[in-house]
């Protein structure tokens, strides 16, 4: 585990030269992009560490950023102290989403957070008089260090990768110590955990109010850096985004979030600008052909995502199936817990 | 006030009849793989895209329909052999992340395909709509509501009476022991995501004169069958039949009533409100499920 520790001190190092390398501004923004995919898709995984998925992490991306940019902007807050309110509302939210639904069993449990994921996102378009409906709220105020305004992106970037070290350090610490423990246990047999005095429902319930905060946090940070929201970018649409992220960067380690949303963001990218060459009178969504596939194939040959897959591919090879385990569980560790 | 109310209730029969051709869909696949299939939305979209592209080929109305739901059934036993049946027996949470994942390739393929532009379809038999009360039923409505009896009554009939209906009961109910008597679960679920995808295509065909047909009609109709489905408690075709209607009647009389733009939240609402009730009864069906 103090491999990781290592891993996040070196990703630091790395960062701190990246903008000594005099990056366009294009290159710049996509790493705040990456770095806010980031955080979202790490709270996905940290949820996914107990076994579960939730499809309404663009809800509560929207909602972070939503309450930051309103506070700061109607109410004059500094967004420094607007964006920890933001991060808090959204616990409570997912609290309050997490007490009726974290009783379900998993499967119907994603498509409760499915159902508040599509109810908010019709709430952030229909409450126009505190949304500012479909057209949005525009000019959000910038954050500001010590009386300098934030402007370029190469400002904005310390800001969000320091935030992004900062979420892997707080995972890494969770997933070592004893909530990751648990949360362990209770992935490889609730009952077992249960048995073993491990209260299963209050453990879950804070992984994914954990989980949200996350999103809350990174949607706080968009709002700021952006200066601009809509309700669009909160759409189910983007939550099935967010899945692709974290199946794609594997639900088992904190490197998957980071992995997958740069991984699947660089993606995103190309496809936007090659495609039109193939297609060239289409417009609009057409990537989600490609994701729709990428999903499937993770899906059914790397269930525990990319990297950890390219270590299974010689047991595939040799005409395995994938496992019976939920995604992110490896299989050897699930042999026991699938019997339960 | 009141004399809007049979306009809303035949809208909403309408519209709740297609949800109820998708829902049925839905618990065809639960019963028979426990898949929950979130690509059951994507078959009426292409029934209906299928079919308007052989009309704009000049292919006449009922040779085309044919031909539309015919392709449909092709397309959902093909989602099956090659997204489902390679992940078969992995955890049902990996089956539904790949449906999303088939979903939004169908989208985007449809979108690739066809384009961004809404199609018609013209009515079945075109004329006067028919006077109910306050309110007007077109024709196409009529055959929205008509077909969407006859084709839920065809297939009770099927399971009911015929012998692949009754293999299939025996898949849906032990799934083990109908392999001991030579019925093969991997060939009812191809059975199962080939009829799901016919019933949705007859939806989409029929529905499409009165909404348009888009390549992104899909999702929502799939997430409304769906809800229509665990209403019905998601392994009772009958009660989902009912949830259909009930979530188009709800969406309806919520729009045209209360607020118009408040629709879905409120039928998303209603599935979670379901979903807390009867957790008792779906947390024992997942686990029988996953034994």
């Amino acid at each position: 585990m103090s491999r990781d520790l290592a891993g996040i001190a070196a990703l630091a190092a790395a960062l701190a030269i990246v903008p000594l390398a005099g990056p366009s501004s294009y290159v710049m923004a996509l790493f705040n992009i990456v770095g806010l995919y980031t955080i979202v898709t790490l709270g996905l995984v940290l949820l996914g560490a107990s076994g579960q998925v939730s499809l309404g992490q663009a809800a509560f991306y929207g909602i972070g950023a939503y309450t930051s940019a309103l506070l700061a902007r109607d109410l004059g807050w500094s967004p420094w102290i607007a964006m920890p309110c933001a991060v808090a509302l959204v616990a409570a939210a997912a609290y309050a989403v997490g007490l009726p639904a974290l009783r379900l069993a998993d499967v119907f449990f994603v498509l409760a957070t499915l159902g508040v994921g599509i109810i908010v996102n019709v709430l952030m378009v229909q409450l126009d008089w505190l949304t500012g409906g479909a057209s949005g709220l525009r000019d959000i105020p910038a954050l500001s260090i010590g009386g300098r305004r934030l402007a370029t992106d190469r400002d904005y970037y310390y800001v969000i990768w320091a935030a992004v070290l900062a979420s892997l350090v707080l995972a890494r610490n969770l997933a070592a110590h004893r909530t990751g423990r648990a949360l362990r246990a209770i992935l490889g047999s609730e009952v077992g955990a249960a048995a073993l005095g491990i209260d299963v429902t209050r453990y879950k319930m804070r992984v994914f109010v954990l989980s949200a905060a996350y999103a809350g946090a990174a949607g706080a940070l968009y709002a700021h850096y952006i200066h601009f929201i809509s309700p669009s970018p909160f759409a189910l649409y983007a939550s099935l985004f967010f899945l692709v992220m974290a199946v794609v960067g594997g639900l088992t380690s904190i490197w998957g979030g980071l992995f997958g949303a740069a991984a699947v963001t660089v993606l995103d990218q190309v496809v936007r600008a090659q495609l039109p060459r193939i297609f060239p009178r289409v417009g609009g969504e057409y990537q989600t052909a490609i994701y729709g596939v990428v999903l499937v194939l993770i899906m059914i040959f790397f269930p525990s995502g990319i990297v950890r897959g390219a270590l299974d591919l010689r047991r595939l090879l040799r005409g395995g199936r994938p496992s019976a385990a939920p995604p992110g569980r490896p299989e050897a560790e699930s042999a026991g817990g699938a019997r339960a | 006030m009141l004399d809007l109310l049979p306009q809303l209730v035949l809208t909403g029969l309408t519209i709740g009849s297609i949800y109820a051709l998708v829902a049925i869909g839905f618990v065809i696949i639960y019963n028979i793989t426990g898949i929950l299939n979130f690509a059951q939305g994507e078959f009426p979209m292409i029934g209906a895209m299928l079919c308007a592209a052989l009309l704009a080929a000049h292919v006449p109305l009922v040779p085309a329909a044919a031909a539309a739901v015919a392709g449909t059934c092709l397309v959902g036993a093909l989602t099956e052999r090659l997204a489902i049946e390679p992940a078969f027996g992995a955890h049902p949470l990996t089956l539904i992340i790949i449906t999303f994942g088939v979903s939004m390739a169908f989208r985007g393929f449809a979108l690739m395909l066809w384009g961004a532009d809404p199609y018609s379809l013209p009515e079945f038999t075109p004329g006067a709509p028919l006077a109910v009360l306050t309110g007007v039923l077109g024709r196409q409505a009529m055959w929205a509501i008509g077909l969407s009896v006859v084709v839920v009554g065809a297939l009770f009939a099927f399971f009911a009476r015929t012998l692949p209906g009754a293999a299939a009961r025996a898949c849906a109910d032990n799934a083990f022991a109908s392999r001991l008597v030579g019925i093969s679960p991997r060939r009812m679920a191809l059975f199962a995501f080939t009829v799901a995808a016919g019933v949705g295509a007859v939806g989409g065909i029929v529905i499409a004169p009165i909404t348009g047909a888009t390549y992104d009609m899909g999702l929502e109709l799939g997430l409304k069958g769906f809800v229509a489905a665990v209403i019905g408690g998601l392994t009772n075709a009958p009660a989902a039949v009912l949830g259909g209607y009930a979530v188009g009647l709800i969406e309806s009389l919520v729009t045209g009533y209360l607020a118009p733009g408040y629709g879905s939240a409120i039928t998303f609402a209603l599935l979670l409100v379901v979903l807390s009730l009867q957790r008792e009864g779906l947390l024992h069906q997942a686990r029988r499920r996953q034994v």
